[in-house]
């Protein structure tokens, strides 16, 4: 058998050097993110019944909150659930709440878990040596959780509003994805911090459980804001899901909200898209060169 | 050391033998457990604040549901009007419940993972040892958590607890252990033989977390969640617990709660020793013991 060994032509050699002094950082390569979200989406189809046990088992985490609302308070309501949340049905209260919840939990383990994987294939590194910005990296692994995340809050809901006969007003549906969307964008600089503690700490799953328990703790998902002491009341209107959970419920439940409130949610949110995606490119910049510095890349 | 010498440790060690070397060996498993978790500062810090983490949002829940601790509903349902010391109590035993499930359902798949099974394997000890070493540790672990739980919602949230139930409480977790050990042994099969199998695992851990009476009495699930949670051991040991810990050696439902668990103990140990077993063999035979 005769071996024949391909000589790399000089023509391609030429356009790789070509590229090499040509090449100019950029701020921002979309190319290079659409490449890697793609790439997560088709591994991620190759498994498509994560997207129903994802979809599915928020439930069996909420329902015993609503099991114990129902044990105490009776079924659907509670003259004091009623006076301090303005909502008389704490059943489609909670349902809401999970579903926009469920965008937070997905940027705690997603963005982040992505590079563990990348570690545990072997591929962190090569992907690290790649000339394109880090930021193009990070955007693709959000975008890819994104779209995954939004598949498995859809069944969830969808299961929940079956399973415990709740409704929402149909109208919702525009405002919700305009506050979703921001939302989902001030999430990715929280994704960004946990990318960077992955980096750092490798297998951080303690401390991510430790953000995931605090952060739901703070959340108003089965208890509207009023019910957390008044110090606290501030830190939780940092985390970015407790606007979005407050003003999605709202619409969703009311069929209606004010146009000023309204407005001032999208400002407050989109704020709030600033300091953490400030936060996040900084923190992540850092976990980077604090990585590379030790030779720590692509360690377990 | 001379061959005479290691001969002599070799014959001392295949002719171990009996309930005192097995428990030798599983205290062994429980202390390097420790030990291993010891040296990760973020764990143990996680163990200290768990228990109030998974428990507050049901105290914000309830008080916003309620606006106090007593609820009528409860008491008509119950018989209980104390809410607060209900969930706490209740609640309390969740961490141990998790901390056997999968601290001990996964304490293979670690060994696994470090490239040590193997080696324990060919260790002449039980197989089921192993496993009951991890429930050794993971008993101790979850039970620190369970006194720290209910030492804070007394100290802080006002529980009150009578101390008369102390002891036949700590019998009702010990009548649990032998029927969870069973659970633990099926988690450890799914384990082996699925190898990721956490996704199964997580199915199983919440719904028998769903139709334990922790938060709610059993009373509020749909009819069929409620054959399923009779069929629990976790069901009778919440209510043996709690009943306990609350009314102490008046609790009316100690003959229920313990006939209940003795039977269960004994259906779910043997069920779960022989599944052990053939899973153990099964996984052998196909040389799939150190797979990933």
């Amino acid at each position: 058998m005769t071996e024949t060994i391909q000589e790399p032509s000089t023509k391609s050699v030429e356009s790789d050097m070509a590229y090499l002094t040509d090449f100019k950082p950029r701020i921002m390569d979309w190319s290079a993110a659409r490449v890697f979200a793609t790439k997560n989406l088709k591994i991620a189809i190759r498994y498509p019944a994560n997207f129903l046990v994802w979809g599915v088992l928020p439930i069996l985490w909420f329902a015993p909150f609503i099991l114990m609302a129902t044990a105490i308070a009776g079924p659907s309501t509670s003259t004091h659930f009623t006076n301090i949340s303005g909502f008389d049905d704490f059943v489609q209260f909670s349902v809401i709440g999970w579903f926009v919840f469920m965008y937070l939990d997905n940027s705690i383990w997603g963005i982040g878990n992505n590079f563990r994987w990348e570690q545990f294939s072997g591929t962190l590194e090569p992907l690290f040596t790649a000339p394109v910005p880090r930021i193009s990296i990070l955007l693709g692994a959000a975008f890819s959780d994104s779209i995954q995340g939004t598949l498995q809050a859809i069944i969830m809901l969808i299961f929940a509003m079956f399973l415990f006969g709740v409704e929402y007003a149909i109208t919702a549906i525009f405002p919700t994805v305009l506050i979703l969307l921001i939302m989902v964008f001030a999430l990715y600089g929280f994704g960004f911090m946990v990318a960077g503690l992955i980096l750092v700490f490798k297998d951080p799953s303690v401390l991510t459980q430790l953000i995931a328990e605090s952060t739901y703790m703070l959340s108003p998902i089965q208890y509207p804001v009023q019910a957390l002491p008044k110090s606290v009341q501030a830190i939780a209107y940092v985390i970015p899901t407790t606007i979005g959970i407050i003003t999605v419920r709202e619409i969703a439940i009311n069929g209606t909200m004010s146009l000023p409130a309204f407005v001032q949610s999208i400002g407050a949110l989109g704020f709030l898209a600033l300091i953490f995606w400030g936060l996040g490119m900084l923190s992540f910049k850092w976990a980077e060169k604090w990585t590379k510095e030790r030779g720590h890349m692509g360690g377990f | 050391m001379t061959e005479e010498g290691q001969s002599e440790i070799f014959q001392k060690m295949w002719s171990r033998k009996g309930f005192r070397a097995e428990l030798r060996a599983a205290s062994a498993i429980a202390i390097k457990q420790w030990k291993v978790e010891l040296s990760y500062p973020l764990s143990v810090l996680w163990f200290i604040i768990m228990p109030f983490i998974w428990f507050i949002p049901y105290l914000i829940a309830g008080t916003a549901l309620t606006g106090s601790s007593e609820s009528i509903h409860l008491q008509d349902l119950t018989g209980i009007s104390d809410w607060l010391s209900y969930i706490a109590i209740g609640t309390a035993f969740t961490g141990l419940a998790l901390s056997l499930l999968w601290g001990s359902g996964f304490a293979l798949r670690r060994e696994q993972n470090v490239g040590t099974l193997e080696t324990l394997m060919t260790t002449p000890m039980n197989r089921e040892t192993l496993v009951w070493g991890s429930t050794l540790h993971n008993l101790q672990h979850g039970g620190l958590g369970v006194i720290l739980q209910l030492g804070a919602s007394v100290l802080i949230f006002g529980v009150s607890l009578n101390v008369w139930g102390i002891l036949p409480a700590l019998a009702i977790i010990g009548l649990s252990i032998i029927a969870m050990q069973g659970v633990i042994f099926a988690v450890v099969c799914i384990v082996l033989t699925a190898k990721q199998g956490w996704m199964i695992v997580e199915f199983l851990s919440s719904i028998l977390m769903l139709v334990a009476p922790m938060t709610y009495p059993i009373a509020v699930l749909p009819p069929i969640l409620q054959y399923v949670s009779v069929a629990s051991p976790l069901t009778w040991t919440v209510e043996g617990f709690r009943g306990f810990l609350m009314y102490g050696l008046a609790y009316e439902g100690v003959i229920t709660a313990v006939i209940a668990l003795i039977i269960l103990d004994v259906i779910f140990v043997i069920v779960g020793t022989l599944l052990f077993r053939a899973t153990e063999r099964l996984v052998r035979q196909r040389g799939a013991l150190s797979q990933f």
